[in-house]
């Protein structure tokens, strides 16, 4: 680490790795997979938000897939 | 080199015009996130172009009008822009000021914004990695510490809950521990440097705190001074808002009085208080803020009647480009008072009578008296053996010199007048 700054390849494996929570949050079946990926993306986004590369609001979108309250 | 004196030195750093896009960019979001909401979708047009358009067409929102929309169908009535069953936790405004109090939810996106934020602040003051730190408050509904709690968990810290503690309790485990950072009000540390008085200990030898991070109540100099004194550490000040979910400003250690605001999470105007118009940097006025972060309860144009200075971020010199609050919260314009005719408003008392080292607790009474205001400050010395009517005297010159209005002072017994752990209330009006 020697810069304040991300590197390309930092900012490409952050991004994959959000996208890829993204995904298993938005659609596992399996509860505790679930929503661990959902704390991971919660966590993901801030790092994303801090160095000003992605910004959004997504909890809604969950709601809408119908996995809240046991019945994904 | 990194300079680890940012917690995100990309957005921290930026230049002023690249961080306004940004800032637009989120509030863009936050508008279309706003249209599930029936309160904001109801206030906010659907074709807002830019922050100059968003300025011009979105109305002020006071926290009655909050209020009033939760009322309609408690909790959350009208506000939230998300299903508030998707909340991991709630919280509700601390209600000091006699009225309703304001309830909030956080998301789990939510409240890791909101830690990260708190993050952001305990990074700038210092705060790393394996420090020990202890947050003395209430752990109840009041949204107060409870980030500062997470925030050090998040970052890797030791954090002690001191909740259901009291203030021995919290005194000895200081020493014990060897706690390096502090966390409550302003009110509370001094409290904890009374009851460590009495208990025959000194903090600033017996202890190890080197931060103490107060906040939730506005702390004028002399306060600042007893509370670094006292604790041998370097005070900072912090803001939050239960309406925000988290912290938007802190105390810059490059400059002291410096308060940043955190701007890539929170859009702060400053307007005059009578004319509501934009006021300029260097000028008391009253922040609004709009919230940058949450998603479920969002805040647009929020006016907060805390009163402010706003001064540009490169008089700070800590190469953050972040505008910033000289002295923080200076003061409340719900909280100012005319007293035959001069304004008067709790911090300024309290400064005066914080220069006073023989002072333990004090408070403010305003009372008409045949018709003509009077202010009344009850003072309970720290000893009432050596205490002498000089005292009163002294103080009510200073009250006079400073301020302008000769109180009457009365001295009353030690451990009479209440004392406080949250947001501290000794400014009563009574007329």
């Amino acid at each position: 680490m020697t810069s304040g700054e991300l590197t390309e390849r930092e900012e490409r494996q952050l991004r994959e790795c959000y996208a890829a929570l993204h995904e298993l949050a938005a659609t596992c079946a399996v509860p505790a997979v679930r929503t661990a990926a959902r704390a991971a993306v919660a966590e993901v986004h801030v790092a994303l938000d801090g160095q000003a590369l992605e910004f959004e609001m997504y909890t809604h979108r969950w709601l809408a897939e119908g996995h809240e309250r046991g019945r994904g | 080199m990194s300079d680890q004196s940012f917690w995100n030195q990309r957005t921290e750093t930026m230049p002023r015009a690249e961080l306004a896009a940004w800032q637009w960019r989120k509030l863009r979001t936050a508008l279309a996130q706003a249209r599930n909401s029936k309160f904001w979708a109801d206030r906010i047009p659907t074709d807002i172009r830019s922050f100059e358009d968003y300025v011009r067409r979105v109305p002020l929102v006071h926290k009655k009008d909050l209020v009033a929309a939760e009322e309609v169908a408690p909790p959350f009535g009208l506000l939230p822009s998300i299903d508030p069953s998707a909340g991991i936790r709630y919280h509700q405004t601390s209600g000091t000021s006699g009225n309703t109090p304001l309830r909030t939810f956080d998301t789990v996106r939510d409240w890791t914004w909101a830690v990260d934020m708190w993050c952001t602040m305990l990074h700038g003051v210092g705060v790393r990695p394996r420090h020990r730190g202890c947050v003395a408050f209430g752990y109840g509904l009041f949204i107060g510490f409870w980030g500062m709690q997470d925030a050090m968990m998040r970052m890797g810290c030791t954090v002690l809950p001191t909740g259901s503690m009291d203030s021995p309790a919290r005194v000895r485990l200081l020493v014990d521990y060897q706690v390096e950072v502090l966390g409550c009000t302003p009110t509370y540390a001094l409290r904890l440097l009374e009851t460590a008085k009495e208990m025959g200990i000194d903090l600033a030898v017996d202890g190890n705190l080197r931060i103490v991070i107060t906040g939730a109540e506005p702390r004028p100099p002399a306060t600042v001074r007893a509370i670094s004194e006292g604790f041998g550490a370097k005070v900072f000040d912090v803001a939050g808002m239960t309406e925000l979910a988290t912290v938007f400003t802190f105390e810059c250690p490059a400059r002291p009085g410096a308060c940043h605001i955190i701007e890539p999470g929170v859009i702060e105007e400053v307007l005059h208080p009578e004319t509501r118009e934009p006021v300029g940097y260097g000028e008391r006025g009253v922040r609004v803020m709009t919230g940058l972060g949450r998603e479920g309860f969002q805040i647009f144009r929020y006016w907060t009647e805390d009163l402010v200075i706003k001064r540009p971020w490169h008089e700070c010199g800590c190469g953050r480009t972040w505008d910033w609050y000289d002295g923080g919260i200076i003061g409340r314009a719900d909280d100012m008072r005319k007293i035959r005719g001069i304004s008067v408003t709790p911090v300024m008392v309290e400064d005066v009578v914080r220069g006073f080292a023989e002072v333990r607790e004090f408070q403010t009474v305003l009372r008409s008296d045949r018709g003509l205001d009077v202010m009344v400050l009850r003072i309970e010395p720290n000893d009432a053996e050596t205490a002498t009517a000089t005292l009163g005297e002294r103080i009510g010159a200073q009250i006079k010199r400073t301020i302008g209005l000769q109180p009457l002072v009365e001295l009353v017994r030690p451990g009479v007048l209440p004392r406080f752990e949250a947001k501290a209330v000794r400014f009563h009006d009574e007329r």
